[in-house]
Order: structure tokens, then sequence, then C-alpha cells
């Protein structure tokens, strides 16, 4: 099976899964990969699969030509780690066909039984740029309603956090009776989930929830005798 | 907090030979897996020295490597300090020899002090932690279809019948300016931390490794366990699985450590 990525200024735009004979590329809508950019021709180029799933790029005499590897070609195979310039774009291809490690032009790396494949150095800083420039990671967090507490505000910036008694708790829970452990806050990115501990009481915008609950924006959350307000940073 | 720690490695099934290292040091609170990749032998080595440098630079009175940073703690920066250093040693024996050329390692690392747990990753061997029944990745993997995931590109549900997730974005010994991913914790007692390659987190699904830890006690005995788990399910790759529990330190053990501290 041969992928492509299709990126822009380093970040994955699409992954496409060749699987017709032809796959075209042009500006105009009835390209099966339609990029729309001014330095790409209405019918730029097209992508040609044979039966042994080698797959062979084809440059439509477009105005600004096609490259492989930072070469202007008309006509070439393509092999794993290949990146295929169409105007701004690239298109990374991931194919079961490897060229000669000789003939490679930059690396890509695979554990034995070709298995696992790092991303070439070049292609490998477009991804990695991308992804640092992504935006910061949103935290939110509790604020105290009611009840006493060490903090009025708590922000959960840890992946997992606890409400409850015990020493580590990030929201700690005064009282004999309250539960070791009440809650866990999970942070997955810009989103937060709670899950009530084994059997223990939570309740959720004024309903006891036995499960997890994705947090919103504004939600109530009543735990021991704490009533906690959940936010989330813009 | 007190670490009660097992590390087992497997070659799993459909491989001939175990690229896969680790590295499990109750004393001062260390645990590693490392899962190697390169032709030949070079992904032995490379995870090889991954885990062995790490291990020995925060052993040793170590010279700071790379920049201070100051959003984290300075354990934090000294293990990030010494994937800095594996990074360039992986490096260095690749140019030293034709054979071992290209080779290279993912690195998943825990600290743990007092109760402050540090993480350092790269590449897609994974942490995670179970606390009170529910368990948790505390990694994101390099790989580009986790790449896709956090661009809303794919769902995790395509990503998981991927076929490309072997694609890793980063791994130490490829270029000299990786940096891995950090994060912290603060550890509670009862936590149980798991460190592993791609071999069992491409076999076993996170709720199986839920359940084979809640099943057996001792940490030797999860490890088996999950290895057994991602061996019936085909053992693809190589497995490594480490397991560290996390308590209270208990007043005797206070004790022997300070009459240990007194025979010497």
């Amino acid at each position: 099976m041969v992928r492509v990525l299709l990126k822009y200024k380093g970040a994955v735009v699409k992954e496409v899964i060749l699987r017709n004979q032809v796959t075209t590329i042009g500006r105009k809508p009835d390209n099966d990969i339609v990029i729309d950019n001014q330095a790409v021709s209405g019918h730029h180029a097209q992508l040609i699969k044979n039966s042994n799933d080698l797959v062979a790029v084809e440059d439509l005499q477009s105005l600004n030509g096609t490259y492989l590897n930072g070469q202007k070609v008309a006509n070439a195979e393509l092999y794993n780690g290949d990146i295929v310039s169409v105007g701004v774009h690239t298109l990374d291809i991931f194919s079961d066909k490897k060229r000669d490690a000789e003939a490679k032009t930059f690396a890509v790396r695979g554990r034995s039984m070709d298995e696992t494949v790092i991303i070439a150095a070049g292609d490998q800083k477009k991804i990695l740029s991308a992804s640092d420039k992504r935006a910061p990671e949103i935290l939110g967090g509790f604020i105290v309603i009611e009840g006493s507490a060490a903090k009025k505000q708590y922000e959960l910036s840890e992946r997992v956090s606890v409400i409850g008694k015990q020493e580590g708790s990030a929201i700690v829970l005064s009282g004999f009776f309250s539960p070791s452990i009440a809650a866990i806050v999970n942070r997955r990115k810009d989103e937060y989930f709670i899950t009530p501990s084994d059997g223990k009481k939570l309740k959720v915008n004024g309903k006891e929830i036995a499960q997890r609950h994705d947090l919103k924006d504004g939600d109530i959350v009543e735990v021991g005798k704490l009533k906690l307000q959940f936010y989330l940073n813009d | 907090m007190e670490l009660i720690a097992a590390g087992k490695t497997d070659t799993g099934i459909v491989r001939s030979n175990n690229e896969d290292n680790f590295i499990v040091d109750e004393k001062r609170g260390l645990l590693v897996v490392a899962d190697g990749m390169g032709g030949h032998a070079a992904g032995e080595i490379a995870s090889k020295i991954a885990v062995s440098v790490i291990s020995e630079h925060l052993l040793g009175r170590q010279r700071f490597f790379g920049e201070y940073n100051n959003l984290y703690s300075p354990s934090t920066n000294n293990l990030n300090s010494a994937l800095r250093l594996a990074n360039s040693a992986i490096l260095e024996a690749a140019a030293s020899s034709p054979q071992l050329h290209g080779m290279g390692t993912t690195v998943a690392a825990a600290m743990i002090c007092g109760n402050r747990l540090t993480i350092a990753h790269i590449g897609d061997s994974r942490v995670y932690l179970v606390r009170s029944g529910n368990i948790e990745q505390l990694t994101d993997d390099h790989s580009v279809v986790n790449e896709q995931v956090n661009r809303h590109l794919i769902t995790p549900e395509e990503a998981a019948n991927s076929l490309s997730k072997n694609y890793l974005t980063k791994a130490l010994g490829i270029s000299a300016d990786m940096e891995a991913d950090l994060s912290e914790l603060t550890l509670l007692s009862g936590d149980i931390l798991l460190l592993c390659t791609d071999g069992l987190s491409n076999m076993v699904t996170d709720e199986k490794m839920l359940e084979a830890i809640m099943l057996a006690h001792k940490p030797a005995a999860i490890c088996d366990l999950l290895i057994s788990k991602a061996n019936e399910e085909g053992g693809k790759d190589n497995i490594t699985a480490v397991i560290g529990s996390i308590g209270k330190t208990k007043w005797h053990s206070i004790l022997f450590n300070y009459m240990a501290f007194l025979r010497r």
C-alpha cells in the first residue's frame, strides 16, 4: 500500500491512500487531490500505480513544474521517504518500496524487518516545527464556590490529579470521613474529564455520576463538602 | 516515596533478536525502557547505550548537558540532560562504525524524587499511570499517526488501526538537536507506573493492560502477565514492560537505611 501525506509549510493537510491506478493532482476541483493554490496548475501532475504497487509521478506539463526530492522531474518512480513538491505543497510518500540504500539522498531508516521507520531529517524537521508551533496547551481547573479549601482556585496542570484526602492530592479534602481518593481528574491536550473513585459519591451539575464525565467550562462539581466550578482558560 | 519495581523483556514470537533494553533501579527511583532500531545488531546497541548512559549520568556527579529549563524541576532537568548525553553518545558511536550507521532508539524514562515523578520520553515507548483503578497514558507518542491525531486529521480509533503507526517523528541518535518531551506529576501512595515499548502497547489494549495490573500483585508477576498477553496477541515485536509500584516510605525501611548507613 502506498500512502501520501499532503503537507503545506510542514503541516499535514491530509493523508491519502492510493487506491486507484491514477491519482490526479491539481488546482481544479475535478482532481483527486485538490490543491487550491495559485502556484499549482489546473491539472498539475498525476500519480500512477502499476500492478506491483510501484508508484510513479508524472508532471502534466505544469507551469511551475513537479519536483522529486528537490529535482525537477517529468516522470519518476517513487519510493518510501520521497518528497514530491508541487508549488509550495509537498507530498510525502510512504511506500513498501524502498530505494537502494546507496542511492538514498536522505535517511529513512528501518528497524529490523523494516518495521519502524524514522522520518527523514528534512521531513522530520517539518513535522517537528509544525508540532512545536502547536498552540500552547490550554489549562483549566476549579474555582471553589462552597466549602473550605486551602485555595480559592486550583489550576490542574498535571495529567492526572486527585481530589481527596490522601497526601499528594491536588485538591485536598478535609474531614475525618472524606475518602482518600474521591475523584480523579485527567487532562488530555485541551480536554479534562473527571471520574469518581470506585463507589465514591460525585455530583456534576446536580446529578450523581458513576462514570467518566467530560468537563465543560462552567460545570459544577460537588465532592465531599466542596462545591467547585470547572473553568477552562481561553 | 518508596519504589518497588521490576522489568522484563521478551523477543516476542516473530522477531529473531531483541532490540529492547531497560533499567530498573529501585534505590534511585529510576525506570527506563528503550526500543532500538537499525540493521544488524545496531538497534540493540543503540538501546543499550541509551539506558546505560542515562543511568550512569544520573549516578555520577553530572556535568549538566545543554540548556537548563526553568519551567521544570532540577531532577527533570537532570533527566533531560541524561537523554541529551545519550543522544550524542549514540550519534558518536554510529559515526565510528559504518555498521552502526543509522541506528537509533526510543526512550521512556521515569524518575521518582520524593513524591514527584519526572518523565522524559522520545519516540513511541510509553509511560502509563495506574491510579485508583484507572489507567492513563502520560506520554504522547512521537509518531506520524499521533501527530495527525493531535491536528484532528484522524480520530484515535483510526490511529489505532493505522498501518503507518511505525513512522516515528523523533528518536534518539537521529540528529544532534533532539529534544525530549518532559512532564512532571505528583505521586500518591498506591500509584503504579508502567513503562513499555510498542511491542506491548501495539498488541494489548490499555484496558487489558489495566486488567493484568489489577490481577497480579507483585511487579515481576505483572510484567510476566503483560508479556504473555502480548505474545498471545501475536507478539509481533520485542516486548518490554517495567512496573513500578509506589508506596509510602515505611518507618522500618528508614530505620533500616539508617542502620545500613551506620554500618558503612
